[in-house]
This record gives structure tokens, sequence and C-alpha cells, in this order.
């Protein structure tokens, strides 16, 4: 069995200050680290190795620097890295990066399962299992908290549904998309960490390797601006006997002209 | 000249700095007062690599060589002193005599599991009339058939109690004194005729054991002879060297801790109406600490450089061990004096720093044996030899 699980380095959210007041943010130390979310994917890929074997195959879209993403990776237990990394990816956008990773997969190729966070800390967009999962042409399960079976061509899967859990099954090669508090990642052993820099090797590919034309490297959307959020004011509770909460909650809406 | 850490080392730092915080930090007091570390939370860490760090890989360690061993001893001595103390006479000191001069036999048999954690190492030199001055030692061993049957005690043994195999120095050859009369053996505490005796009550690490071990008759087979017969004194002096230097890497990690939490809180604590960070004399006190581990941290880590790229260090290790006590008895000391009454009162880590603190200055050598193989050294490149 093989399991792609992408990845997606960022900037530690620990080691930055952000002033409301001055609508700034201040990067204090500037490290990178794997996306927390992204690493209970990995969990999920190397507990399933560890339980019925699988080659764990991790997978970045980045600049040099994401390498380090990929050996903590190697380090943590994965079999294989790869870095997709090219100066024509650098304005890439979600769809961009969909197209990247979805040509490194189909690259990488036979596959059983991809397994990748909901979203990332630093965007928080959520889009890159749905989308690399249309773009394969895959089914997908979306917040998973535990892989419950993999073998005879399908998965089954525990993920949150309403306020408890639902099992869904889906046909394998499948796209599944794992929940932060699915588990707990493991630390990666000292000997691990130590040959993942001094023995192992990061296949590293650009958009030539991956054959995607400049046509295809043209981001959908761009970046206006960013600012901060306005700040959330406090929410009103309304209690009571369902008929009387409706009648009170609309009434709070026309004096507010919301209604 | 190049003073960033390569990469690996750079993980590594996270990684055990990850595993303390979330790990050991909140047992921390727990081990303080029950007087025991959970085996549990060792085999954790041995799981991570962190029981034999400095060791070749090919020997079960994690082989990340010195500057790793320091930078885990720095991180770990951060949050636990009784657990970087058992790690330090486990690695430093126990494993480390049978790593350098050790048979390929001995460290198949017994390194190789001690670097995985499978088993746990000490190291026993100290005898109620012999400490640094190891020529006085008492505890016999005598050669019979293909055995050594040894006589005699060791005090104050760190992991005493908690080892499964010690490394031990006994007397073969009285009249030929420390060179060439004392020879350094193996000895597992499941061989007839050793025991254990009184455990010490401590000021401070009190989760690592301080045991007396007794040897009566004990039968040691001869293939368990550390290095050649006469010659364990020298491994001994050799093994300590190396201790020394991971000893500063752990006074580091507590020093550090101790500015970085007494910098927090000069922010928070207000008198007059300001923080005490706006205090001239707590502004000294945080300045001095700073300063005092920033030399620090060059000198344990271009040591550690030293012994990784094969080069003399014992001079320098010793000034790590003297050094680095020194600097984390002054900044504890003032991170208590800044903390005020929060600094003296058992609820907060800082009171139990201050009791961990006190022994580096004692162990492994006290700071007055440091400065005599500091000053003996300095003094034999002029030609001069001076004895103790």
């Amino acid at each position: 069995m093989r399991i792609i699980v992408p990845i997606k380095q960022i900037l530690d959210p620990g080691g930055i200050t952000v002033n409301r007041r001055a609508e700034r943010i201040f990067i204090n130390r500037e490290e990178y680290i794997i996306n927390p979310n992204d690493k209970n994917a990995l969990e999920e890929a190397l507990r399933l190795k560890d339980e019925q074997g699988a080659e764990v195959v991790a997978v970045t879209m980045g600049p040099e620097r994401a390498d380090d993403a990929l050996r903590e990776a190697l380090a943590m237990g994965a079999d294989n890295a790869f870095l997709l990394t090219d100066a024509a990816f650098e304005k890439a956008d979600i769809s961009v990066a969909t197209t990247v990773l979805g040509k490194a997969i189909q690259k990488i190729g036979d596959y059983d399962l991809i397994l990748t966070g909901c979203r990332a800390a630093d965007t928080g967009a959520g889009q890159l299992g749905p989308r690399l999962a249309e773009y394969l042409g895959l089914p997908q399960i979306t917040e998973v908290h535990q892989v419950l079976v993999v073998g005879d061509g399908r998965v089954r899967a525990r993920r949150s549904w309403n306020q408890g859990y639902a099992e869904v099954e889906a046909s394998l090669p499948a796209l599944l998309t794992i929940a932060l508090d699915a588990n707990q990642p493991r630390y990666p052993p000292g000997a691990r960490i130590m040959n993942a820099y001094r023995e192992w090797e990061v296949t590293v590919w650009g958009a030539s390797d991956l054959g995607i034309e400049a046509a295809e490297l043209q981001p959908l959307t761009e970046e206006k601006r960013i600012s901060f959020p306005p700040e959330r004011e406090f929410g009103v509770k309304i209690t009571g006997a369902p008929e009387e909460a409706v009648r009170e909650l609309v009434q709070y809406l026309k004096v507010r002209r919301v209604i | 000249m190049d003073f960033t850490f390569p990469k690996e080392y750079q993980l590594l730092r996270r990684m055990v700095r990850e595993f303390a915080q979330n790990e050991v930090a909140p047992l921390a007091r727990e081990i303080d007062e029950k007087k025991e570390i959970p085996r549990q939370l060792i085999d954790k860490a041995a799981r991570l690599g962190l029981l034999g760090v400095p060791f070749p890989q090919k020997y079960g360690g994690m082989g990340a060589g010195e500057t790793g061993y320091c930078i885990v001893m720095e991180e770990l001595n951060k949050v636990c002193g009784s657990l970087a103390v058992i790690i330090g006479a486990h690695i430093g000191i126990g494993a480390t005599a049978i790593y350098l001069d050790g048979s390929e036999e001995l460290k198949k048999k017994y390194l190789t599991p001690l670097a995985r954690g499978e088993l746990i190492g000490a190291f026993a030199l100290t005898e109620p009339g012999a400490g640094s001055d190891a020529a006085s030692i008492r505890t016999r061993a005598e050669r019979d058939g293909d055995d050594y049957v040894l006589n005699g005690s060791k005090i104050f043994i760190t992991n005493g109690k908690l080892s499964d195999v010690v490394s031990l120095l006994a007397v073969t050859d009285p009249s030929l004194g420390a060179r060439g009369g004392v020879t350094a053996f193996v000895i597992e505490k499941t061989f007839p005729g050793f025991s254990t005796g009184t455990e010490e009550d401590k000021m401070g690490i009190r989760g690592s054991d301080t045991t007396e071990l007794i040897l009566e008759n004990c039968r040691v087979p001869k293939e368990n002879v550390i290095g050649e017969v006469g010659m364990g004194f020298i491994t001994f002096m050799k093994t300590l060297d190396l201790g020394r230097l991971s000893l500063g890497a752990a006074c580091l990690g507590a020093a550090q801790l101790a500015l970085e939490a007494s910098v927090k809180w000069a922010r928070i604590r207000h008198l007059f109406g300001k923080p005490i960070a706006h205090k001239q004399s707590i502004q000294f006190m945080i300045a001095d600490m700073a300063t005092e581990i920033e030399a620090l941290r060059s000198l344990v880590y271009r040591t550690a450089w030293l012994v990784d790229t094969g080069q003399p260090f014992s001079r320098e290790a010793a000034m790590c061990k003297l050094y680095g006590s020194e600097v984390l008895h002054r900044c504890v000391d003032r991170a208590v004096q800044i903390h005020g009454g929060m600094g003296y009162m058992r609820d907060y880590f800082i009171e139990l720093m201050y009791r961990d603190a006190r022994i580096t200055e004692i162990f492994e050598g006290t700071s007055e044996i440091q400065r005599i193989v500091i000053a003996s050294d300095i003094f034999r490149q002029e030609g001069v030899r001076i004895s103790p």
C-alpha cells in the first residue's frame, strides 16, 4: 500500500506577535514548521504503516527551505519525500498548488490513499484536499478522525457528523482529510533525525519535471490587500421555549433593521 | 567560521524541547516529591534515542556525537534536573567508559542495550575514603581462575538503585597504585555477591537515586574488564573528562531557564506602579545573567566541537563544568532574588531549580577539583608538573 501525504511548511505561529492596534504582525523568530494539521495526516499514515505495512510518501510544494519540512517527515517515519520547487511556482494560488501537487502525485503514481490536513494554520483556506480530490477524480472523505479499515479496494473512516461521528466508506484510491484533533503526532526519533539530513535523499522536481505548461501556472486569484478582521462583538443568547425564543429573535432583528 | 548549528541539530533541539515541555515538565514536581522517575518516562526518552545520544548507530546510539548530547542535556535540564542527572550518569559516564575502552564484545553485550535504553547504566568510583583522589580506592579485585572476585563498597552512586549495569573501578594490584594497579569492570547487578545499600536523602535532584553499592565476594568474568587490566584509572579519567562537558551543557539549560523566567516575571510583577523590569537593579541582574550564559554557550559548544573533531579537550571540558556550575549558581540565585517571595515558594519551579542546581558544583569533581585540572594542564604546557 502506498500512502501519499501532501504537507505544507508554514511560519511558526509561536514566533509571531499580532499587534491589533497597529494592524501589524511582528516576526520575532523566523522559524518554519510543518503545518500542525498536516502532521495529523502524516501520523495517521504512519500509524497505518505500523499496523499493516505501507510506504508513506511526503510531498510538498514550496521554496527550497521547505526541504526541512520533508526531512522532518522522513525523521518521523516517511519512506520517501518529494520537494516541488520552481521559481515559476512562487506566485501559486490554491488552484496552481492543486495542479502542481496533482501532477506530482500522478507522477509518483500507484497510490492507494492520499491523506492531508483539513486546513493550513496560515491561510486557513481548507481547500487543498477537496480540490486535489476533484483534480485527480478521487472519492473524498473530509474531517476524518480515524481511518478504520483499509483493504479489499475500500477504505472506511470515522468522520465528524453534526455533533457526533459517521462511518463512511469509499473505494480506493481515495483522498481523506484528517481532523486537527485526530491524533497526537509522534516525535521524530533522534537517530532518524540524523539520518534524514545525513543519509537520506529528498527528490526535487521543478515545472519541467512535472510537464507543467506556463498557462497552467497562471493563478486564478490575486492578493489585493491583507487586512485584519473586525473584532467580534459578544453575541446575544436567547433562551426559553422555542416559540417564545423565535418571537424574541425576530423582534431583535427587526429593531436592528436586519429584516 | 560558522556558528549556526547544522540543520539536524536544530531539529533535534526542537524535538527534545517539545518532548521536555510536553512529557517531562508536567511531572517535574511530582518526580521531586516522590523521589522517583516513572519508568514509562525513561522508556519514552529511550524510544527517541535520548539514552544513547553520542554513540554510533551501530551500537544502538543516535549518532549525534557530543554536540547532540550537549543539546539534549541542555534541553532536558531546563525542565527536570533529576532526569538530566539520570541520563548524565547513564550515558555520560556509565556507558561512555565502555564506549571509550571496552572490547568489541563488551560494546555489543552492554553498550548496545545501554544506548537503546534497554539497560540503565551507572558509574562507580567514589568510596567512603576516596572520591576525586581515585588513587585511594580500597575496593579489591582478585583473580580467581577465569573470574575476578570483588570486595568493597562504593558510595554516592547516581543510579545505584535504578541501574542494571555498573562501570566500576577496583584495585587489582595494590603495589602499583593508580596507574597500573587499578582496573575498570562492567558489573551486572544480578552477579552473585552484588547488593545495594543505603539510599541517600538529598537536597535536590531527588528523583535520581544516590545509593551505596556493596560487593561481597562478587564474581565478575574476566571478559568484563574494560580495556586493559591495570588501566582502569586512565579509562575513568577520560570518561570523566567527557562527563564534565555534558554537565556544563546541562547547567547552560537550567541557567537559560532561570533567565527566561526572570525576564517574564520582571515584566508582570509591578512595584511602585511599574513593572520591575524598569528598575535598574533588576536590569543589571538580567544583563549579567544573559552575558554569562552567552559566554557559557560559546564555551560548551566550542568544546563539543573539539571533541567531535578529535582534538584535545580536557582543559576546556573542566572549564565547562567549573564555569557552567558557577554560572548556574549565580543565575538561579538571582532568579530567586528577582522573584522575591515567589521564588522561595514550593509551588513555583524556581525553588526546585535552586535546590537542584547546588549539586553541580560538587558532583563529578568539585569546582576546586576542576580548578586543579585546569591549572595542572596550564602548567604542564610550561613543563611544570604539579601534584594536587
